[in-house]
């Protein structure tokens, strides 16, 4: 009966008690962690589980609007991704928040299995977010560790360069240069050089020819 | 009457004739104005209570989104509940405990959801049953739930100062309702422009020697000293699609229940206070009545 797998947290924010109980209730029946919050502000305020989420955020609530804290979300560096339900739903409005990467947007009363699969969509979505900004933190603590030269050899390299050329280019020996791109795959964990290729892309750095 | 064409010694009688002929035209006359009167005094009621009608809907029609909001939360809790309920009970084991909670909040959320239509239902009754003995304060507390949604999700602080201790007043419901919507309405409209602080409307209900007193004051943009008046000129409008009917008819209601209704600067020149009386009118019967209320709550 319990289909979720591994830990995961919903929070529901809703002004209204009897929506964020009947919210909360049915979560839990299905087996999903939930968190419930009266306003943004509470929200806010609350320290959560570092664990894939999903938000279930009402539209209208009394200090901030749905929308208002999503984008405040955004700029607090909040990436969960956010389900909102509305007791009535007006066109701009979800068009807004589908736009600033909403899940879903669904009007009160909703079907069951359209929250439950938005809400499951959400929490795989935030799963998924957090693998990759992991990564690329993991990434980016790589790169921080390499010397400026080793910078450079790891630019060429991924443009394409073969040892020799990099040697020119940059006026070092060949055995230099090598010795430099061993040190640049190790410290940044890759096993070969399509990986390495794939890294530089996601870091954003520029292929240097 | 005179008989007419009398032999002539009568013919002396002649002016007198003629002065009650003249009397009794005169007469005539008088009574048919009188009834032309009355009958224009009841079209003229009869128009107004339409003229009201039609006010009270405009301004419930623009509460609409307000109130679907205010029946989709109850019927969205309602269906939620329900679909919790049927996995709580379909599971291997049961929890009929959780479950029994669910059910209870379920009827909890329809009554929530069928008090917001008999409100409504209340305040758009076309035929306004007359005038009976109410507390103002149950007037004002109806009309508070009506607009309590709409005034939270405008941010707005909402305080009540409401005198336990008023006679009742002699009025038709609907209508002293419908001005009491027309005011917080306004007051609404002028707390709610782009980042406007404070938001803050306060009630207040009491009384003079001969009225009951219904104040309500904001915290809003305010009104000018020229247009203090204006106001309630018909079709004088500050919003965007509104009728400019709201206070007009209001003051039409209030003056027809021999009260008055005013705006003043609100404290310190700012805001806006609303202010209407009603005559009090309370017969030992009705005095029993309130202490019997007052017992109750």
């Amino acid at each position: 009966m319990n289909a979720e797998t591994g830990v995961q947290i919903v929070i529901v924010v809703d002004d209204d008690v009897s929506m964020r109980n009947a919210i909360s209730r049915l979560l839990n029946a299905v087996g999903l962690n939930v968190r419930t919050f009266a306003s943004a502000s509470e929200f806010l305020q609350s320290k959560l589980p570092e664990v894939p989420g999903c938000v279930v955020l009402d539209v209208k609530l009394p200090d901030l609007s749905g929308i208002e804290l999503q984008r405040e979300m955004v700029e607090r560096g909040i990436h969960i991704p956010i389900v909102f339900i509305t007791g009535h739903g007006d066109i701009p409005t979800s068009v807004q928040a589908m736009k600033a990467g909403a899940v879903e947007f669904l009007t009160k009363p909703f079907r069951e299995e359209d929250l439950l699969d938005a809400v499951r969509s959400g929490i795989e979505r935030d799963r998924h977010g957090r693998k990759e900004r992991a990564e690329l933190a993991e990434l980016r603590r790589g790169l921080s560790q390499l010397t400026q030269r080793e910078r450079e050899v790891m630019s060429l390299v991924v443009a394409g360069l073969l040892n020799k050329q990099i040697a020119l280019r940059l006026g070092a020996s060949e055995k230099t240069i090598k010795i430099h791109r061993s040190h640049v795959m190790q410290k940044m964990g890759a096993s070969s050089l399509a990986e390495l290729v794939r890294m530089s892309q996601k870091l954003g750095i520029d292929r240097q020819s | 009457m005179n008989d007419v064409g009398e032999s002539d010694p009568k013919l002396n009688d002649l002016p007198d004739r003629e002065s009650e002929m003249v009397q009794g035209a005169a007469d005539l006359r008088a009574l048919c104005r009188q009834l032309s009167g009355v009958r224009a005094e009841e079209e003229l009621h009869k128009t107004q209570a339409e003229l009201a009608h039609v006010t009270r809907v405009t301004t419930v029609g623009e509460l609409t989104a307000s109130i679907a909001h205010e029946l989709n939360q109850p019927l969205g809790a309602i269906v939620t509940n329900g679909y919790a309920c049927l996995r709580l009970l379909s599971r291997e084991n049961p929890d009929i405990e959780e479950a029994r909670q669910a059910v209870e909040c379920m009827i909890a959320d329809s009554l929530r959801a069928s008090e917001v239509i008999k409100r409504i239902r209340r305040l758009l009754k076309k035929s306004t049953a007359g005038k009976s003995s109410h507390n103002i304060n149950n007037i004002v507390h109806e009309v508070l739930g009506l607009t309590a949604g709409e005034l939270r999700r405008n941010g707005i602080n909402v305080s009540t100062r409401l005198s336990n201790s008023l006679p009742y007043v002699l009025v038709d419901r609907v209508q002293i309702q419908q001005v009491v919507l027309n005011l917080i309405l306004n007051s609404k409209e002028a707390m709610t422009g782009a980042r406007w602080q404070p938001r803050e409307l306060t009630i207040e209900t009491g009384r003079t020697e001969t009225d009951i007193t219904v104040r309500i004051t904001d915290t809003g943009v305010g009104i000018s000293p020229e247009d203090r008046e204006r106001v309630f000129e018909p079709f004088f409008t500050s919003k965007e699609g509104g009728l400019g009917l709201g206070l007009s008819i209001s003051r039409t209601i209030i003056n027809a229940h021999g009260g008055k209704l005013w705006i003043e600067p609100g404290p310190d020149e700012r805001g806006t206070i609303a202010q209407f009386t009603l005559p009090v009118s309370e017969s030992r019967n009705e005095r029993r009545n309130r202490s019997s209320d007052r017992h109750r709550s």
